[in-house]
């Protein structure tokens, strides 16, 4: 047994439902850009959109997407990690209280806030009476919900599962964020996201979709080996969870073909996922994919995607390499994907090609 | 051999009070937690609510907590909860094996958001509160104090059942031998985006709730925070710690069927309730307590009756909502009812269904009145339903 990955589908701010981006992506230099909408009508009918916020949308024409793909239309299981949840519609909700004097309030607002609309959205859409959740733990709310997926796999409590990553990013949240440091001042340009000796990254938005299965069909992209969370991990710690990773896999480091990481142009970010390269996979390639698609909640989710398209495609694109590496690059076989959000929480994912 | 589930320690904190003792008297001595509005800045006083009994500078007091600590309400109601139940798991410090913290929340930091938007959209006077706004921010938070004691943290939100449902994933790390050790649960302070959220629902009731009763009219919020510490057999036997109880079974479904609403036969709720009785191995005439979901609302009430007598019949166990005790807990609800269903458990008492005085309808269970069980409580079985139907079920059981 083991966990496959099917189908996949975004909406960022790349071609929608594409894999143009792989080859040619969209390329900004503004510090805040919102995903290109698809048009909704395709998967859903407009009169159930009307009154659902950008998020929900986004949402359901992804599992739409990946349901239609697959043929698997009833998941064992749907999780979604999301860091800010239905923010637009919170703010609504708060805007209408604050201006209103708590009276008044219209009450859709309100019933769209709370994060799990999305995970339970798709499943009043799909009629999925299934094990049913929602993370939200900041950048690694998607991770969380990749993890949950394993472990029922691993209980054998399910044979399929959809796993979402959703952050919509209100023109309100990103002015608070900005506030705080985490976008870059000026223009966004590619050698400045490299060479990360400022404060910030590029603000983008995410929504995300992955079936699972637990066993191998013509179209599965990839293999999901076996995933680790950890929480402030020393970097002793870190080593030893990526090595009994591989170890369980029966891989060593040296198997490892690409590093995939959340490197995103700020400074305190970048230089973790830096030192871990060097102190583990020195000569190997190192990947990156927030300079293309942003940074939101749950990037980490395409970042899996990335991940996962290099392997389905079998070479590494000049426009997704962070370092200049010193082994010549072999068809890829095993990737490491490695997030962390502000050094607190970490985690490890192993995907693997269909073939082994 | 499945592993067995071990409960090592329990924290709780609501409108009953501090702690697992204040609890437990006003559990037996029948004395609800909810009156008038105290400390939320709302203009809706006409709705009762179950308010801790304490401000934030009283607890930053209680828990020594540094004045200019950046803090949500959320956060240090959690920190409360966090603080008894590792005392009495006896971990306090980083100790071999792993460890994780699962917590459960959807109101988060909205406390504070909703106090400072003006400040955080206009000037730069509250910035130090734009990043405790979000829900993992929450844990992070609640955690803080005990640096290098966790090795991996994550956060539930599923409204209502997020508690529950963080129970249920720290259970499944230690089946599947992730961690060794699991503090669940979850924190829920009350905001005025939420209580205005559910009158906008026109689900309040300006009387204290009446769950199960003929003239029930809605629920009363009510805030809080529980934590519960899992822990594997080996993990309690190389400790050499005595455990409470086990979780013999849970179950996580979804009822598919409406947003805010509940399907008409309570179709996730009856099938939370029988996966968890057939995860414990146990049949429903096992069951000798439901502690349930009981908001007191028209919808959740008549329908989780439905899916209670599809799954017990007309031998419906001791039944009660100690939400009429502590008013709903929303994302702390979960692990708030499962502590008192194991004080049930511990000491051998049903937690009364307060204000309750005609049935629903001729047919339906009479919630318990008495606190005096027929019978010696082996197994507990409680109710924990979301918006979006993200039902779940939990099954606690004395240990032989």
């Amino acid at each position: 047994m083991g966990i496959f990955i099917h189908s996949i589908a975004q909406i960022s701010n790349q071609e929608p439902f594409s894999d143009k981006w792989f080859s040619e992506p969209i390329i900004y230099n503004e510090r805040y850009v919102r995903s290109i909408e698809p048009d909704f009508s395709t998967y859903i009918s407009p009169m159930i959109t009307r009154r659902m916020g950008k998020i929900i949308k986004r949402a359901l024409a992804t599992a739409l997407h990946i349901t239609k793909q697959t043929g698997i239309d009833n998941p064992d299981a749907i999780i979604t990690g999301t860091g800010l949840g239905c923010i637009e519609h919170t703010e609504k909700f708060i805007a209408a209280m604050l201006e209103n004097n708590e009276e008044l309030l219209p009450p859709t607002y309100f019933m769209q806030s709370t994060h799990n609309t999305i995970s339970s959205q798709i499943a009043i859409h799909l009629k999925c009476n299934g094990y049913n959740n929602t993370y939200s733990h900041r950048g690694t709310s998607f991770d969380s919900a990749l993890f949950d997926a394993c472990i029922q796999f691993e209980l054998g409590e399910i044979h399929t599962a959809m796993v979402n990553g959703h952050d919509e990013l209100t023109p309100n949240y990103f002015l608070l964020l900005d506030k705080i440091g985490y976008w870059k001042e000026g223009q966004i340009t590619e050698q400045r996201l490299r060479e990360g000796n400022t404060r910030g990254s590029f603000a983008g938005e995410c929504s995300v979709s992955f079936m699972l299965g637990n066993s191998l069909r013509p179209d599965s992209i990839c293999q999901l080996k076996g995933m680790e969370l950890l929480y402030q991990p020393t970097k002793e710690q870190l080593t030893n969870a990526v090595d009994s990773l591989l170890q369980k896999n029966n891989l060593t480091r040296n198997d490892i073909d690409v590093l995939v990481t959340g490197v995103n142009g700020d400074r305190e970010n970048d230089v973790i996922y830096r030192e871990m390269h060097s102190s583990i996979f020195p000569r190997k390639p190192m990947v990156w994919y927030k300079h293309i698609f942003g940074e939101s909640y749950t990037s980490s989710g395409l970042g899996l995607y990335a991940a996962a398209t290099i392997l389905q495609k079998a070479f590494i694109p000049q426009s997704l390499l962070y370092n200049a590496c010193t082994e010549e690059i072999t068809i890829p076989k095993n990737i490491l994907v490695y997030n962390h959000f502000q050094d607190k929480d970490h985690s490890l994912t192993l995907l693997s090609s269909c073939l082994d | 051999m499945i592993p067995q589930i071990l409960i090592t320690g329990m924290g709780i904190v609501t409108g009953l009070g501090i702690g697992k003792t204040n609890t437990l008297q006003a559990l037996r001595q029948k004395q609800t937690g909810i009156g008038k509005v105290h400390y939320l800045q709302t203009i809706h006083k006409e709705f009762p609510v179950g308010e801790v009994p304490l401000t934030n500078e009283q607890i930053f007091q209680l828990l020594d907590i540094e004045p200019e600590k950046i803090y949500t309400r959320t956060a240090l109601l959690g920190r409360i909860a966090l603080k008894e139940a590792l005392q009495e798991a006896n971990i306090t410090k980083k100790r071999p094996g792993k460890i994780a913290f699962i917590s459960g929340t959807t109101v988060g930091g909205m406390d504070k958001s909703e106090q400072y938007y003006t400040d955080f959209l206009s000037n730069n006077s509250k910035n130090e509160y734009i990043e405790t706004h979000d829900c993992g921010a929450t844990t992070n938070l609640i955690a803080a104090e005990y640096n290098g004691v966790f090795d991996m943290m994550t956060t539930l939100s599923t409204a209502c059942s997020s508690a529950a449902n963080a129970i249920i994933l720290g259970a499944n790390l230690i089946k599947t031998g992730k961690v060794d050790v699991a503090v669940v649960g979850g924190s829920e302070c009350l905001s005025k985006f939420h209580f205005n959220g559910f009158n906008t629902l026109m689900i309040l009731d300006k009387q204290p709730c009446r769950p199960f009763d003929k003239t029930r009219a809605g629920l009363n919020l009510g805030e809080g925070a529980a934590y519960l510490v899992l822990e594997s057999e080996e993990s309690v036997k190389e400790r050499e710690i005595t455990p409470i109880c086990k979780l013999s079974g849970y179950a996580n479904t979804c009822d598919a069927h409406h947003q805010t609403a509940s399907s008409p036969d309570g179709e996730g709720a009856y099938l939370a309730m029988t996966k968890s009785l057939k995860q414990s191995n146990l049949q429903s005439k096992d069951i000798d307590y439901i502690n349930a979901h009981g908001t007191g609302t028209q919808n959740n009430d008549e329908t989780e009756e439905i899916a209670i007598m599809r799954v017990f019949g007309d031998n419906v166990p001791h039944i009660s909502s100690t939400k009429s005790f502590t008013g709903h807990t929303t994302s702390a609800a979960g692990s708030v009812e499962s502590v008192i269903s194991i004080l049930a458990l511990q000491y051998n008492f049903i937690p009364v269904n307060l204000n309750f005085s005609q049935p629903m309808n001729e047919r339906s269970f009479i919630p318990a009145t008495q606190s005096e069980p027929t019978r010696t409580l082996k197994h507990v079985l409680t109710n924990s339903f979301g918006f979006g139907g993200n039902d779940s079920a939990c099954i606690f059981s004395r240990i032989d």
